[in-house]
């Protein structure tokens, strides 16, 4: 039964996401909101699988999703692309970018590793912001379409009105939450686990290191990409603002927050960096505020996150009923 | 000829700066191995409670840079004892609490100031000195000469006290310090008090000059990332030549290159030393982390 | 041929010499135990031989074939097995894990496909095999148990029966003994013993514990200050005078 209860829960809960359209009828607010948070918890995914699971803290993540972006918005604003080929092309493109800028930061460790993602990060930051030409500068690049419409069933099913985008977003980050299940219970998962754990031993092991983080930062910047083209094309714009060493903080936050190495972590963390400030009501800035001081005391008393205090609630919760049965 | 004179002295006044930042910056990891990625909040906060004292309570700027910089080094101590003692020897957690203060501070400051920049002026701003052709306000030549007479201090200090050569003992073996009984909690927690105050010091002295805005402390974390790696990250006498240099590099690039890209130098610097010369022009090299 | 051979090996770490000129041939299986003083530079040998650090100078040559200065992910490959001075394992897994994954592949071509394939086959196959190991050394109770509700001794075992799976050719024992409580030793040299049994190849231990290595080796290599001092079975080197000069000097 154990077993069963997880899986079951997971089909109520993509079931009820899927009829929110329904449920949420009048209230695009509501669809607004979870748009949102699936465009935050993408990308944070990515980061998931490189800080989560290999501990590698990338201060730069959100460029490459920056990177995504505007390799799509040329794409499909200069190039004329459609939004699906862009979409495919600018998330290989940002693997690619991975990779290579992987292989120069991954030669460092700890704190160097750090501060070298951080310098990738504000350079791409400044290109985005200075690069006129190509990128528009900070005054961000407009007219990014949504996706051409698609038939389905013989009628066309458009990508404009709210909700239809908002099953196009339920769907990608379904896909993503998918693929980063299938990563982490694969040999690829427990060959990241192990050099997490002890890289000298994995090593020893006969572990490639170097390839394997190289592997998972190229694949993390890929998902990000992913995550960048879904956004600019629900804002219809890119802004250099929304990729900024900021935004790479709060990503971190979010995966800490949620759970670092945990599957739902992501999802957490971003739903409570978007819900929290409409459930308090309260200014941008002391929201922020909150969740630096959550962070901090997380990291103090509750490393595991959201996702770990939530398991362990689970763990007392059923331990208690076993007992009680006995 | 006055074109590069200028930019010098304004590279040497921007990179006293820098040098400010990068000091508390490697004091902070020369003893704890931790770089404190929230010295650029603690820089802003620095700039803001000076421009608070001088408005607020007495129009005197040295006594409000004084004050600034002796609550931040207050909130230093606070911060060692209460986030990063308790994380110490998992650097992970140390960087993202860090993090997590950046968020916290630099929007508390938003939230009780406003995120609109707010002047800070002071007479020394105004009044104008010549240097052969050219004139700079009493605060640039202020700035470069405060910093000289804060590192020649600071080395006084580390040098012929007694506390500052344990400072400089616990920086290169805790363990060898702990053994001969030199009280390194202490140590630790004057070290990041000094170099919060330091950060303090930088911001009040930038504030009148620039203005005082919510992210005046993020361009000065990297340029003090950029020096003390440039220096070499255990270095003081490297984060000063660190700071000196970028500031100088920066300014005088500004005479051949666009503007919007003096500040990519810093990233450019922090890449290609780790690249060429990990350990910066007079660091050590590094212990292996395995 | 040779199997492991070892000739000049030269390393130095800042100001000071680990290794001088150190080297010694294997022709044959058997269990040879490396043992000398501290500092004598055994476990810097076995970083060596391992691929965890370079030599600054001489050769290692495995079966004949040049692999000096291979990588430690290279040699592991190459057949080449190590345990460590201060043991290491993998905390937060299971011990059943801990020895499945030393028995997985780790190429990223093979993980790829494992990871398309989503197989479980590989993994099921060696999964009696890694509980019959566990079951040598009496940790089978502890199979789905994390490796570090295991005390220090047990964890000594568990790295050590985790080296096993791969099947290695060579296996170097970095004071395997060290740290285990006298009940678990038997357990140990016994697993030894039997592992050596059932397939014959070159294992080198390093230890200080002079009782269980003599009693477990044929060949006694001795170290002392970075090169190899004298060499023979554990009757002849426990009665030289160069070698019990070495310890007491």
């Amino acid at each position: 039964m154990a077993r069963i209860a997880p899986w079951l829960a997971l089909l109520v809960l993509l079931t009820a996401l899927y009829a929110m359209p329904h449920f949420a009828a009048g209230q695009p607010y509501v669809l607004h909101l979870l748009i949102l948070s699936m465009l935050y918890a993408i990308p944070a995914v990515g980061l998931n699988l490189m800080l989560g699971y290999v501990g590698l803290v990338s201060l730069g993540h959100m460029a490459f999703a920056g990177f995504g972006a505007y390799v799509a918005a040329v794409l499909m604003v200069d190039v004329k692309i459609g939004f699906w080929s862009a979409l495919a092309l600018a998330t290989l493109a940002s693997g690619a970018a991975g990779a290579a800028i992987g292989v120069v930061c991954l030669r460092f460790r700890s704190h160097f590793f750090m501060i070298v993602t951080l310098a990738f990060g504000l350079m791409l930051y400044s290109v985005m912001n200075n690069w006129d030409s190509v990128t528009r500068g900070a005054a961000g690049f407009a007219g990014i379409p949504r996706p051409a419409p698609i038939a389905i069933g013989g009628e066309s099913f458009p990508f404009g009105p709210l909700d239809h985008f908002y099953l196009l977003v339920l769907s990608a980050a379904v896909l993503v939450f998918a693929l980063q299940r299938l990563v982490v219970h694969s040999d690829f998962g427990r060959i990241l686990a192990a050099i997490r754990q002890d890289e000298r031993l994995a090593r020893a092991r006969g572990v490639n290191a170097l390839l394997y983080k190289t592997a998972v930062f190229a694949l993390g910047s890929a998902i990000a990409g992913f995550g960048g083209v879904l956004q600019v094309s629900f804002l219809r714009v890119a802004a250099p603002a929304s990729f900024s060493l900021a935004e790479s903080i709060n990503m971190v936050l979010i995966v800490i927050v949620g759970g670092a190495g945990t599957l739902s972590g992501p999802a957490l963390g971003a739903l409570l960096f978007v819900g929290l400030p409409e459930y308090l009501r309260a200014a941008q800035e002391w929201r922020l505020v909150v969740f630096g001081v959550l962070l901090v005391a997380i990291t103090l008393f509750a490393p595991r996150g959201l996702a770990g205090v939530a398991a362990g609630l689970w763990r007392r919760i059923s331990s208690r009923r076993a007992q009680a049965a006995s | 000829m006055d074109a590069l004179l200028e930019q010098i002295i304004n590279g040497l006044m921007m990179g006293s700066i820098y040098v400010l930042v990068a000091l508390g910056m490697v004091l902070i990891y020369g003893v704890m191995q931790v770089v404190n990625f929230a010295h650029g909040v603690l820089f802003t906060v620095g700039g803001y409670l000076a421009y608070f004292f001088y408005t607020r309570l007495f129009p005197s700027y040295p006594l409000a840079v004084l004050l600034s910089m002796g609550s931040l080094g207050i909130i230093g101590f606070a911060l060692e004892r209460g986030v990063f003692r308790p994380l110490a020897g998992n650097l992970r957690n140390q960087v993202i609490a860090s993090l997590g203060l950046i968020l916290a501070i630099e929007n508390l400051v938003v939230a009780i100031w406003g995120p609109n920049a707010l002047q800070f002026r002071v007479s020394a701003t105004d009044v104008l000195v010549p240097v052969g052709e050219l004139r700079f306000s009493v605060q640039h030549l202020a700035i470069i000469g405060i910093t000289l007479a804060m590192v020649a201090a600071l080395g006084v200090f580390l040098k012929y006290t007694r506390f500052g050569t344990a400072i400089r003992a616990t920086s290169q073996s805790r363990e060898a310090a702990m053994v001969v009984g030199i009280p390194v909690e202490r140590v630790h927690w004057s070290s990041f008090a000094i170099g919060t105050a330091l950060a303090a010091l930088g911001g009040a002295l930038i504030g009148p000059l620039f203005l005082v805005f919510p992210q005046m402390g993020d361009a000065p974390l990297v340029k003090g990332l950029a020096a003390i790696l440039l220096g070499g990250m255990g270095s003081v006498p490297g984060a000063v030549a660190g700071g000196m240099i970028l500031g100088v590099v920066e300014s005088v690039s500004t005479l051949f290159l666009p503007t919007d890209y003096r500040d990519s130098i810093a990233f450019v610097v922090m890449v290609a030393i780790l690249l060429v010369r990990p350990q910066g022009l007079f660091g050590r090299r590094m212990r292996g982390e395995d | 041929m040779s199997r492991l051979s070892v000739r000049g090996l030269t390393k130095h770490y800042g100001g000071i010499a680990a290794l001088s000129g150190a080297g010694f041939e294997i022709d044959a299986p058997g269990i040879y135990g490396l043992i000398g003083p501290n500092g004598a530079g055994k476990t810097t040998l076995f970083d060596i031989l391992s691929g965890s650090v370079p030599p600054d100078r001489g050769q290692v040559l495995l079966d004949g074939r040049d692999v000096t200065g291979f990588a430690a992910h290279r040699m592991a490959r190459l057949g080449m097995a190590r345990t460590f001075q201060e043991c290491r394992i993998l905390p937060e897994e299971t011990c059943l894990e801990n020895v499945l994954f030393a028995a997985q592949q780790k190429g990223m071509r093979a993980t790829l496909v494992q990871l398309a394939s989503r197989s479980q086959a590989a993994r099921r196959a060696k999964q009696d095999e890694a509980m019959r190991l566990l079951a040598l050394v009496r940790l089978e109770a502890y199979a789905h148990a994390p490796a570090e509700a295991l005390s220090f001794g047990q964890r000594r075992l568990l790295e050590i029966v985790s080296t096993f799976i791969g099947v290695p050719d060579v296996l170097l024992l970095d004071e395997p003994a060290s740290g285990v409580n006298p009940a678990l030793l038997v357990t140990l040299s016994e697993f030894i013993r039997t592992m050596y049994a059932e397939r014959p190849r070159v294992f080198m231990v390093v230890e200080h514990n002079m009782e269980f290595i003599m009693s477990l080796a044929g060949d006694i290599i001795v170290m002392h200050q970075g090169a190899v001092l004298e060499r023979g079975t554990p009757e002849a080197v426990q009665a030289s005078r160069l070698v019990i000069e070495a310890y007491l000097g």
